[in-house]
């Protein structure tokens, strides 16, 4: 639980854990207890391929549970089966699409404004009364 | 109890918050910040609703100082939770300047949400600007500064538009009382709307949250969060129900920060982006709330609803975010990963604030989201029901799957930290409980039947069958098959890389562009300002040099007494002084 990182700032002012940058710690008391408990199948292997599965096998169960369904839908699209699905998968698809495109457009350097760091300095402040 | 009753929440805030700049003991400073909103939320439920409580006269006008209806009460218990919220989560630090603004500022706030009329909303929408910006200026960053002063001269622009609307309406009505515009053509109701615009952030004025929120000290966003656009949304509803204008601007809203928050790389930055659009919601709403018809009133309950439950889970997402950032020292995207391994607590509070934000059933966003939908669906509006669900399916997007997973299951970086302060958990896992028992089907007291029995309508609100298969379902189909779109587009490499940088938005065309334009002006200035000064100086000393000639001791009216010249100088006044005394008279 506890921190066995040294915190140091940097020059801007943030906090940096030169150490754990440099060397991925590995000693498994540094790792909260709780973590194990509540999250530790996130580390298993297989877990992405098992994430995607699943969430393919929800969707085609959802869409399936939707042809049990006899909807009352003021806008006739909205009664279609699968129709939210439908919407769903294609606004976060052309989202991210944009966004994709949009990347490369939109984005410049860190320090595109001359303002440098963005952290607020004073982000550990226990001790600093005024 | 008949004094507490009658006393605005607000002025026991804003009292604790200025007493509390003086007090140096930390434990005595910190009781009283979490004192003054219990007695805040205790008072409020003695108050009685519809009556004007507390009223003062000055400057000849009447000011009603408290008042309390089914429209703003939602709004501020809500913003009295999060103030309590705030001061828990802040018991950690020691810093009575921080401490006494913040608290002041949520009273401010309060105190306009119950403001009785457009004089006593005009001093408290003032109150919040000057109050809010020092929780920017904390931060203490060369970035933080800009930010703030950016974010001060567009709040008192907001407050400077209110006061102008409110002269037309009291030349026109003579009165200045909560009046719902029948349009945006009344006198004064286009200023009004501007000022509105800021506070809540439309398309193109949006940037000030953008660029302040993510630059607060990490207690100071949590308040930013709460209370400035919430309160933009409730002086629309309270101004302009109904208004067709604004179910395009909110639909608009709703949609465009999606693109920006999958981009950004400041996880802080994406929470303002998914404020941004859930605010955008609660506009399309209330353009949406015309009062005659049961859709209307629905769309009013949403605009409501949403604005309690988005005012909770906002402020634990960013007092997720805000406490990763005070125990990592970062919140890029880019930098952070695996933090479950050391804040697993944090990591759970964050994944309930993402679940009610993306409208998951059972969790809080989803019972108020839901009205929202319904009243778009029955108004019969296609277009604005698809960019309504856009925006919907777009936030499992950000707060469901980039904030939580970034931070806490994205790729390990090695960090390794202490879990949160105490403090902090408890204040976590207070605003979780809260959205939690708000989602839930109505059983024992709790649930969603309670929230909705303070809207303002509570019977059409009633009528809505949220937790049937219907609607369960299509939430699920969306978010699910939302998700399955982000996973597959991510293992194809079509998903944008996190990496540092900076993401143009509108303010590029006034900070780039306007700074440039203003750099441009004074280089040419430098430059030319010697060549214009001769210019100017030489016509000014031959001027003077005729001037000279003519009236000196030495010049031409004085040389030798009568001569030719004085006379012709005398005569040539006195044609003077005639022509302009016949050019006046006629």
């Amino acid at each position: 639980m506890s921190d066995v990182t040294p915190t140091e700032r940097d020059a801007s002012g943030r906090f940096v854990k030169t150490e754990a940058d440099v060397t991925p710690i590995t000693d498994d008391d540094t790792v909260h207890p709780m973590s194990i408990l509540l999250f530790g199948w996130v580390e298993a292997k297989r877990t992405p391929a098992i994430l995607l599965g699943g969430v393919l096998i929800l969707s085609m169960v959802l869409i399936a549970a939707d042809l049990s369904l006899a909807r009352e839908a003021t806008v006739p699209a909205a009664g279609l089966t699968g129709f939210y699905g439908l919407v769903g998968f294609v606004s976060v698809a052309a989202a991210i699409l944009i966004a994709w495109l949009l990347s490369g457009l939109l984005r410049r350097r860190e320090d595109f404004y001359g303002e440098g760091d963005t952290t607020p300095v004073r982000v550990e402040d226990e001790e600093s009364g005024t | 109890m008949s004094f507490l009753a009658a006393v605005n929440p607000g002025f026991i805030l804003i009292f604790a918050g200025l007493v509390g700049l003086f007090i140096p003991s930390r434990q005595i400073r910190h009781a009283l910040m979490i004192v003054a909103p219990v007695v805040g939320i205790f008072g409020l439920a003695l108050a009685d609703m519809n009556l004007d409580l507390a009223t003062a006269r000055a400057l000849g006008l009447d000011l009603v100082l408290y008042r309390v209806d089914s429209l703003n009460y939602l709004f501020g218990l809500a913003f009295l939770i999060a103030a309590l919220l705030q001061a828990i989560y802040a018991l950690h630090t020691d810093d009575r300047f921080h401490d006494g603004m913040a608290m002041t500022f949520a009273g401010t706030a309060i105190s306009a949400v119950f403001a009785g009329d457009l004089m006593t909303l005009f001093i408290f929408w003032e109150l919040t600007a000057i109050s809010s910006v020092f929780l920017i200026l904390k931060a203490q960053t060369k970035a933080a500064y800009n930010a703030a002063m950016r974010f001060l001269g567009l709040q008192i622009l907001s407050g400077v538009m209110l006061l102008d609307g409110m002269v037309y309406v009291q030349k026109k009505t003579g009165t200045l009382d909560f009046t719902a515009f029948e349009s945006v053509a009344d006198p004064g109701a286009n200023f009004i709307l501007i000022a509105i615009a800021i506070k809540a952030a439309f398309p193109l004025l949006h940037n000030w949250m953008q660029a302040s929120y993510p630059k607060a000290t990490v207690v100071g966003t949590v308040a930013l969060s709460a209370f400035t656009s919430t309160l933009g949304v409730l002086v629309a509803a309270r101004l302009f129900p109904g208004v067709d204008m604004l179910i395009w601007i909110g639909a608009l809203m709703a949609v465009f920060p999606i693109i920006f928050a999958v981009l950004v790389n400041n996880l802080r930055k994406v929470l303002a982006y998914g404020v941004n659009s859930q605010v955008g919601l609660m506009i399309c709403a209330v353009g949406l709330a015309d009062l005659a018809l049961p859709s209307g009133q629905l769309a009013l309950n949403g605009a409501v609803g949403l604005a309690f439950v988005h005012v909770i889970f906002t402020v634990l997402l960013f007092m997720a975010t805000g406490a990763v950032l005070h125990r990592a020292g970062t919140i890029r995207a880019s930098e952070l990963g695996g933090l479950y391994k050391s804040m697993p607590f944090t990591a759970v509070f964050c994944l309930i604030g993402a679940a009610s934000m993306a409208a998951v059933p059972f969790f809080s966003g989803y019972v108020a989201q839901t009205l929202i939908l319904d009243s778009a669906l029955q108004a019969g509006g296609m277009t604005v029901w698809l960019m309504l669900l856009f925006a919907s399916a777009g936030v499992i997007l950000h707060a469901g799957l980039k904030v939580p997973y970034r931070t806490f299951f994205g790729r390990d970086k090695g960090l390794r930290v202490a879990e949160a302060p105490f403090n902090m958990l408890f204040a976590m896992g207070l605003a979780a409980l809260v959205t939690l028992a708000v989602g839930l089907p109505s059983f024992a007291g709790i649930g969603h039947g309670w929230l909705y029995d303070l809207l303002p309508y509570p019977s059409v609100a009633r009528n809505q069958q949220l937790f049937n298969m219907a609607h369960i379902l299509s939430q699920l189909q969306l978010l699910t098959l939302g998700v399955l779109a982000f996973l597959l587009l991510r293992r194809i490499g079509l998903y944008p890389a996190e990496k540092p940088g900076t993401v143009l938005d509108f303010d590029w065309t006034y900070r780039w562009a306007g700074y440039g334009l203003a750099t441009w002006a004074g280089t040419v200035w430098t430059k030319a300002g010697p060549a214009v000064t001769r210019f100017f100086g030489s016509i000014g000393q031959a001027g003077f040099k005729r001037l000279e000639n003519a009236f000196s001791p030495q010049g031409q009216l004085s040389r030798g007494g009568l001569n030719g010249d004085i006379a012709i100088w005398a005569a040539a006044l006195l044609g003077a002084a005639l022509l302009l005394s016949f050019v006046s008279v006629n």
